[in-house]
């Protein structure tokens, strides 16, 4: 044990965020904490080096807003929520599209994942297959 | 009391609100020369500054020597300046590291003094340098914000049952009723129910009377340990409890951050929330306040709407909260709302408060928190204030 391996890992913008079709990040192999994105040292145990991880695409919709105050290259209304990803994943914010209907708490959800250098890169919707 | 005592010697404020016709310098003036002049000290006996400030780097390009720029125009040099920035948090950290130097020893009177001016003359860079008290290399591009932040916690406690969207809209009359009543506040404006559920939508469920706003302004207190300043013949009030944390990576389920710190200031003081006469608590947009109650331990989770509903919370109750006006009424200059809170509440103690003063307080406890993480505020810091003097 120790810290020895945070100094080795790679350089942030090495670190993949995503494989195209659900987020990667890191989860810890000791105490199983999950992170997105990846992190060099485990925020729950200490551990050095949590391993490279890609999440379930699905999580819950913990909660949401619809945003009516629009800003320059953002334009309103737009919706956001908290999204927790299965399977032990990590929670995350995110925008939420739902082709207008009503967004509600603890919906299933899916991830998606737009082209490179898409702003957002990824965003939820409603879990068709289980939702 | 002993002379490890730290003691709240003067205190001052800016009124918060545009003053666009003034800058950094002329808001830090009138907040620290007034808690100077409270303290019936002058510069020259100020051993330390502690700076708070969170935007200025961004809206006036003052990103460095941000405390030095401001307080050579009221004569205060050489002494150590250090400037705080935590977020919306930076005034109560500011006041615990002024805490911190005077039980290390290092000082006997400090001064701690937060300033923040916001309206520039692009709203939407005002709105950009907000949207960077989030972890950018997580969040950017998303268009997260603190109203957006806020309405999520809220639907979650409303979609749970815990609070009703009427809680919400009591909460910010509330807010806005005291503020009427404090000559330092932003809005002075008396609002119905129905103005605050008809006004525009911000971040669902907030509406814009719910929220804090766009701020100038500024507070300052002059904290010394006990005897280091000539008795003023008013009640004293000295810090019981100073405490912070930093917001963790949540899973959804964990206590709050602010509980967390509650808890802490609760135990160094040997205090319970059933000791809390007065507090100011953080309610960037005015329901957060409610949220707060639960935290700080006020009521039991789920019961603060019940709690705001049986009028304890009113200035008049057993336990007025944010007596100010808060956030969301008195205002939020960012980097000097902690220590605007610290003000309201030394003036509550003292029996100062004019037109909104509580039934003979005797301790006051101060909430401050600051930016987010994953569903989390990045900083929280809890402080809890005490008159030692008699009330009779």
């Amino acid at each position: 044990m120790g810290l020895t391996a945070a100094l080795n890992v790679p350089v942030t913008a090495k670190r993949p965020r995503d494989n195209g079709n659900a987020l990667t990040g890191s989860r810890c192999g000791r105490c199983g904490a999950a992170s997105f994105p990846a992190r060099a040292v485990c925020h729950r145990c200490g551990t050095a080096a949590p391993a490279a991880h890609t999440f379930a695409a699905t999580g819950v919709l913990l909660t949401h807003t619809t945003v009516h105050v629009p800003r320059p290259g953002l334009p309103a209304p737009y919706t956001l929520g908290q999204v927790a990803l299965d399977d032990d994943g990590p929670v995350v914010f995110g925008r939420v599209t739902t082709d207008g209907a009503e967004p509600a708490t603890g919906m299933a959800v899916r991830v998606r994942v737009g082209a490179e250098g898409a702003t957002p890169r990824y965003w939820f919707e409603p879990d068709r297959f289980t939702g | 009391m002993n002379t490890d005592d730290i003691e709240i010697a003067g205190v001052g404020m800016h009124p918060f609100g545009r003053f666009t016709g003034s800058s950094l310098k002329d808001l830090n003036r009138v907040a620290c020369v007034s808690a100077l002049l409270d303290a019936g000290i002058g510069v020259h006996d100020v051993d330390a500054v502690y700076a708070a400030n969170a935007m200025a780097g961004l809206l006036q390009g003052q990103e460095m020597i941000r405390g030095q720029s401001v307080m050579r125009e009221i004569g205060i040099e050489r002494v150590p300046v250090t400037n705080v920035e935590n977020a919306c948090a930076s005034g109560s950290t500011a006041l615990r590291q002024a805490v911190l130097a005077i039980r290390a020893g290092s000082a006997e009177v400090v001064l701690v003094a937060g300033v923040e001016k916001m309206f520039v003359e692009d709203r939407a860079r005002t709105l950009a340098a907000l949207e960077s008290a989030g972890d950018l290399d997580v969040v950017s591009g998303i268009g997260l914000q603190f109203t957006a932040v806020y309405g999520m916690r809220l639907r979650r406690l409303i979609a749970a049952g815990r609070l009703t969207v009427d809680d919400l809209v009591a909460v910010s009359v509330k807010s806005h009723a005291n503020g009427s009543r404090n000559p330092y506040a932003q809005h002075r404006e008396v609002v119905s129910p129905a103005e605050v559920l008809g006004s525009r939508p911000i971040a669902d469920p907030l509406t814009l009377l719910m929220c804090s706003s766009i701020c100038d302004g500024a507070a300052a207190v002059v904290l010394a340990r006990r005897g280091a300043v000539p008795p003023s013949g008013r009640p004293a009030v000295r810090i019981r409890a100073s405490q912070a944390a930093t917001g963790y990576t949540t899973t959804g389920d964990e206590p709050s951050l602010t509980d967390t710190c509650a808890s802490a200031a609760y135990a160094e003081a040997g205090l319970g929330p059933e000791d809390v006469d007065v507090a100011e608590v953080h309610d960037a947009m005015a329901p957060a306040e409610l949220i707060a109650y639960e935290q700080l331990g006020f009521c039991r989770p789920g019961d603060a709407g019940a709690l705001l509903g049986s009028g304890a919370t009113r200035i008049e109750g057993a336990l007025p909260v944010n007596p100010s006006g808060g956030l969301s009424s008195r205002g939020h200059a960012v980097g000097a709302t902690g220590l605007a809170q610290i003000a309201e509440l030394t003036w509550q103690l003292r029996g100062e408060a004019t037109g909104r003063q509580a039934h003979r307080p005797r301790v006051g406890l101060a909430h401050n928190n600051g930016g987010w993480l994953e569903g989390e505020s990045a900083v929280s810091c809890v402080h809890l204030l005490e008159r030692t003097t008699p009330w009779d």
